[in-house]
C-alpha cells in the first residue's frame, strides 16, 4: 500500500470521488493560461471545495509528477504537466511500480523476457521471418 | 464456446486451458476438504473442544485414522490456506479496483493509450473491460501488429483469462503442489489470445512478429504484473514458435494413444480419484459422526 492510499477512507467510494477531484483539479490548473495559486484554483473549481482540501490535491498531484509549483511571494504558484492521459499514465505506474515482485492476474501481452530467451527469441524472429522494417 | 457466434471453433490452447484450470480447482477442494477432515478428528481430540464429546470416544478413535502430531497440525494448516485463499482474492480486486480508479478523468472507450515511455500492455478487466497501451508499446509497433496486440488483449477479455488465473492462484495457494499448474495456465491463457489474434488477422507470422518483437522492447523494464516464469525456454520463445508451426487442430480431447492423449487422460482420471476418494472421505467422516452423536 502506497503511502498516498494509507491516509485515505477506505471506502470505494470516497476514494473514487478523490480520483475525481484530482481531475477536476488538473483540468482546472491546464485551463489556466499561467501558473496559478491555490486560492485561485479554489475560485476556479466554483464548488465550495475547502481551501485546504485544494492544498491536499495539489500536494497529492505534485507527489505523482503530475503538477509542479514554484515559490511566489509567499504563495505557491502551480502549474499542470500532465494532461489526463498524463496523469492515469503515472497513476497506472505507481500501481504496477507497488504491485511489482507480487503476483496478480492481470494478464499482459508478454512477460518480462530472461536473456537467455532473448538470444533465442531473436534466432526464432530472424529464421523465420523478414526482418523488421525501419 | 462463444466463438461459436463468430463461426470458429475455440483454439486448441482453449481446451488446455479449461482442463488445466478445471484439474487445479478440484485438486485444490479436494486436499482443502481433506486438511478439514483431519482437522475435525484431530480437534475433536484436544481438551475442551467444542465438538460433542461423543465424537473422541474411542469407539470413534478406532473407526477413524487418527494421529496426533497430524490432527494438531492441521488446524493450522488449515487456517493458513484458508487466509492465503482469501488474501489471494481481496488482492486480485484490490489491484482491480485501483488499476480502474487509475484510469479515472479518461474519455470512456473499449481502449485507453497512456503516454508513457515504458512499454506495456494490459488487459484490464472490468464492466466494461479495456485494453491499456501505452505510447512506448504502440511506437514500437508497425500498424498491423497494433491490431494484433488489440486483438489479443480482446482475447483476454472476451474469454475472461483473469478468472482462469485467479482460479489457478487460488489452487496453487490452497496446495503448493499445484503451482506448476498456475504456470502452465498462464502459458496457455497467453497461447489462446495468440490464436484468437491471429485468426482475426489472419496472419499467424505478424503475430508472431508483434509478439516477439513486444517482448524484446519490454525486456527489463517491464513491471512484473503477471507471472514471471523463468522456465527454460520461456514463455515467450515458445509462443512465437507455436505461432510459427500451423494453427493447432480445435479439438478439445486428444486421443488417448498420444503423449498429449495420455497427459490429459491422466490427469482428467486423477482428479477424478482424487475428487471421489476426498468425497469418499467426507461421507465415511459424516456417517461416523453421525452415528457417534447421540440424538437429542
Amino acid at each position: 500500500m502506497t503511502e498516498a492510499d494509507a491516509g485515505r477512507s477506505g471506502r470505494p467510494n470516497a476514494r473514487r470521488a478523490q480520483g475525481e477531484l484530482e481531475s477536476e483539479v488538473l483540468a482546472a490548473l491546464r485551463s489556466a493560461a499561467r501558473p496559478v495559486t491555490a486560492a485561485e484554483v479554489q475560485e476556479r473549481l466554483g464548488r465550495g471545495l475547502a481551501y485546504t482540501t485544494v492544498i491536499t490535491i495539489l500536494t497529492r498531484l505534485r507527489a505523482k509528477g503530475a503538477v509542479t509549483r514554484r515559490r511566489a511571494g509567499r504563495a505557491f504558484e502551480w502549474t499542470a504537466v500532465a494532461d489526463q492521459a498524463g496523469l492515469a499514465a503515472l497513476r497506472l505506474r505507481r500501481l504496477l511500480d507497488a504491485e511489482a515482485d507480487r503476483e496478480a492476474v492481470l494478464a499482459r501481452f508478454v512477460t518480462a523476457l530472461p536473456p537467455d530467451d532473448e538470444q533465442l527469441l531473436r534466432g526464432l524472429l530472424a529464421r523465420d521471418l523478414d526482418e523488421p522494417e525501419g | 464456446m462463444a466463438d461459436s457466434a463468430a463461426g470458429r471453433a475455440a483454439p486448441a490452447p482453449a481446451g488446455a486451458t479449461w482442463l488445466l484450470t478445471v484439474v487445479a480447482a478440484v485438486l485444490a477442494v479436494c486436499s482443502t476438504l481433506c486438511l478439514a477432515l483431519v482437522m475435525v478428528v484431530g480437534t475433536a481430540q484436544l481438551p475442551g473442544n467444542p465438538l460433542p464429546d461423543s465424537w473422541s470416544s474411542p469407539r470413534v478413535q478406532d473407526a477413524v485414522p487418527y494421529d496426533e502430531v497430524a490432527g494438531k497440525a492441521s488446524i493450522p494448516a488449515l487456517g493458513a490456506v484458508l487466509a492465503a485463499c482469501a488474501r489471494t482474492a481481496w488482492r486480485h480486486h484490490r489491484l482491480r479496483s485501483r488499476a480502474t480508479r487509475a484510469l479515472l478523468g479518461l474519455p470512456a472507450g473499449p481502449v485507453a493509450v497512456l503516454p508513457d515511455e515504458l512499454p506495456y500492455a494490459y488487459a484490464l478487466p472490468g464492466k466494461p473491460g479495456r485494453v491499456v497501451a501505452t505510447t512506448g508499446m504502440l511506437r514500437t509497433l508497425t500498424s498491423p501488429e497494433r491490431r494484433v496486440l488489440f486483438a489479443h488483449e480482446r482475447a483476454h477479455l472476451t474469454h475472461r483469462h483473469h478468472r482462469f488465473l485467479l482460479t489457478v492462484q487460488i489452487a496453487a495457494r490452497a496446495n503448493p503442489f499445484l503451482r506448476p499448474l498456475r504456470t502452465a495456465v498462464g502459458y496457455t491463457t497467453e497461447r489462446w489470445a495468440d490464436e484468437e489474434a491471429a485468426a482475426r488477422v489472419g496472419d499467424r507470422r505478424l503475430v508472431a512478429r508483434a509478439v516477439g518483437r513486444a517482448a524484446l522492447v519490454s525486456r527489463g523494464y517491464a513491471p512484473a504484473v503477471g507471472i514471471p516464469d523463468f522456465a527454460s525456454p520461456g514463455p515467450v520463445p515458445r509462443r512465437v514458435a507455436a505461432l510459427l508451426e500451423p494453427t493447432p487442430a480445435p479439438r478439445n480431447w486428444p486421443p488417448v494413444f498420444t503423449a498429449v492423449g495420455l497427459a490429459a487422460w491422466a490427469a482428467a482420471a486423477g482428479a477424478t480419484a482424487s475428487a471421489l476418494s476426498s468425497a469418499n472421505a467426507a461421507v465415511s467422516l459424516f456417517l461416523i459422526l453421525k452415528a457417534a452423536t447421540p440424538l437429542y
